[in-house]
């Protein structure tokens, strides 16, 4: 589309008052970012002074090793989820639900440009014996199973969902409760049921 | 350019003097609602002040980012909006109440806003297209639609609706292609 298209339609003066709001909300995030990396350089002049002597050091190198590696995996993980929340093609979607009485809710964050879904799912009832959640994609060619979440304790359930990766478009999710190895479409208690 | 990758608040100050009448005015224009359009204005500035230094003068100047940025931020909202239909018929009727409108002599306070006059190019290059071709790239590029939901809503065949936008964005792109940007 043409890069000056934009311009076509009229221009319309903001609110006066908004300037200071969106100027003060661009510098705070920037405040934010600056204060970052002295946290880390902080978090790592803790690190080294707590490690004592080079010999302690040389022996714990080994668990270090292991533990970088581990938070390495887990700043990723941490990285990739946080994209969904700052990333312009991710939206976050919260459904209140309501599960043998108990009041939780699932939250979708959607990331249109990468096709995937994040979905935590917290304050829902554990399923009974022998059945689970079962969440679907509406599609415009019909629904699809999206995951099959056995809950046997109230923890909060975070998965990350690959969307549908043929040509049907997503249009809406669903959650009902299913046998426990999951179903072919629907067939137990909606829990809930969203366009998008 | 450089005291805004140097992120230099000022500057930013003089950007958002310079463009937020273009980026509200455009987010109004899709969504047609001003919070939500007070909304993706204030979004749009925050993402050009985190990302400015991702901005290559070489590619382009620096109005159609923002725009682009501005345009992307809007459509989603308006995707995501729950009361889509409610506003769509709302929308329908200003964008028929508009049709008529496209070359209207300009409001003295809207003329004055600077970029003004790329506003008419812009605006001179769309009216020389055939209805058919302006047609359709408005409702690619105001609503979002893909080439199928064009080709659906216009009740034209798919290819139809390809050739007329890839026709539509070549004579744009030319007569366009002399604008530069109004930012020093």
């Amino acid at each position: 589309m043409s890069d000056w298209l934009g311009m076509s339609a009229p221009p319309r003066a903001p609110r006066p008052e908004l300037k200071a709001q969106v100027l003060a909300r661009a510098s705070q995030r920037r405040s934010g970012r600056r204060s970052g990396p002295w946290l880390a350089a902080a978090a790592v002049l803790l690190l080294v002074a707590g490690g004592g002597g080079a010999s302690w050091a040389y022996r714990r190198l080994g668990v270090l090793e292991g533990d970088r590696a581990r938070l390495v995996a887990e700043l990723q993980a941490a990285r990739d989820s946080l994209s969904y929340l700052v990333g312009t093609t991710s939206r976050v979607i919260q459904i209140p639900v309501s599960t043998n009485g108990r009041v939780g809710a699932v939250t979708i964050f959607a990331d249109s440009s990468k096709h995937r879904w994040l979905v935590r799912c917290e304050g829902l009832a554990p399923n009974a014996r022998g059945q689970a959640y079962q969440l679907w994609f509406l599609t415009d060619k019909g629904v699809r199973s999206a995951a099959v979440m056995a809950m046997d304790t109230d923890t909060p359930m975070v998965l990350a969902l690959d969307m549908p990766r043929d040509s049907s478009r997503v249009m809406g999710a669903a959650m009902s409760v299913e046998v426990r190895q999951g179903s072919a479409e629907p067939k137990g208690p909606m829990v809930f049921q969203l366009n998008l | 350019m450089r005291r805004l990758k140097s992120h230099d608040e000022l500057a930013l100050g003089e950007l958002y003097e310079l463009y937020a009448p273009w980026v509200f005015g455009l987010a109004l224009r899709i969504l047609q609602d001003e919070g939500e359009a007070e909304e993706v204005l204030s979004d749009v500035f925050v993402q050009v002040w985190d990302h400015i230094g991702q901005h290559d003068a070489r590619r382009g100047p620096l109005a159609p980012w923002v725009l682009s940025i501005a345009r992307n931020r809007a459509l989603d909202m308006l995707r995501r909006r729950r009361r889509w239909w409610r506003k769509a018929e709302r929308w329908e009727r200003a964008r028929t109440a508009e049709a008529g409108d496209e070359l209207a002599a300009p409001n003295p306070a809207e003329a004055a806003v600077p970029g003004w006059p790329v506003h008419q190019e812009v605006h001179r290059a769309l009216a020389a297209l055939p209805e058919e071709q302006r047609r359709v790239v408005l409702l690619a590029y105001f609503e979002g639609l893909t080439h199928s939901e064009i080709a659906r809503r216009t009740g034209q065949p798919l290819g139809t609706v390809k050739t007329r936008l890839r026709i539509a964005q070549t004579k744009l792109a030319e007569a366009l292609q002399h604008v530069k940007d109004w930012m020093a």
